[in-house]
């Protein structure tokens, strides 16, 4: 059995200035117990493409489902 | 699992002065206050194209296995942790103090929270896709 201890002592911050929370990040001021962030991001080389304008390759059951746009 | 000491505060407030926040998009939170459960989730498709989107085609989230392939998991189990570990926790402060925050943008499931979570989980899935038409080759000079 492991056991976990944990002290708070005094937190007293005076200022915190940031740019920007972004992509599954968090900011806290309190206690938490339990925090889980995913973020997937892709921009590969691949993902500039350069050539004729085709249209995109649709899904499998495109005819079935709406566009994003 | 989470046993309290004695002689301890059991929980602890958060208080800040001033906060100046200009903006929260995308599935991004601000709160002031405690909460149970955050579940922020955020799908994007940032097409960039020389042409029009309404002659260029839809386009899916389908078709990109980034929207669906499953995120990663932990081996262990929530029930195997509690067997295993117990967590004490000790507050010698009663409070968290901030003077001032200043955050520009919170966006893309984000969370800013002032005060107390349980659970927090925030899922992002954005993907980039750039398309121009290739551009024409330049004549030699002279021609």
């Amino acid at each position: 059995m492991l056991q976990f201890t944990v002290v708070n002592h005094q937190l007293s911050v005076g200022q915190i200035e940031i740019l920007g929370v972004s992509s599954a990040s968090m900011l806290q001021v309190g206690d938490t117990d339990n925090v889980a962030l995913y973020s997937m991001f892709d921009t590969p080389p691949e993902s500039v493409i350069v050539g004729p304008m085709a249209p995109l390759p649709l899904p499998e059951d495109a005819g079935g489902s709406m566009g994003e746009f | 699992m989470n046993i309290q000491a004695d002689h301890t505060y059991p929980i602890r407030t958060a208080s800040v002065g001033t906060i100046c926040l200009i903006s929260v998009a995308q599935a991004g939170t601000i709160q002031f206050g405690d909460r149970a459960e955050t579940n922020g989730r955020i799908r994007a498709l940032a097409l960039q194209r020389q042409q029009d989107h309404t002659t260029s085609g839809d386009v899916f989230f389908e078709s990109y296995p980034l929207f669906y392939r499953p995120l990663p998991s932990f081996s262990e189990s929530e029930e195997s942790a509690e067997q295993f570990l117990s967590v004490i926790r000790v507050n010698c402060s009663p409070n968290i103090t901030v003077g001032h925050i200043q955050v520009i943008a919170a966006g893309s499931s984000a969370s800013i929270q002032i005060g107390n979570g349980m659970q927090l989980r925030g899922e992002s899935r954005i993907k980039h896709i750039r398309q121009y038409p290739r551009p024409r080759p330049v004549p030699p000079l002279g021609c």
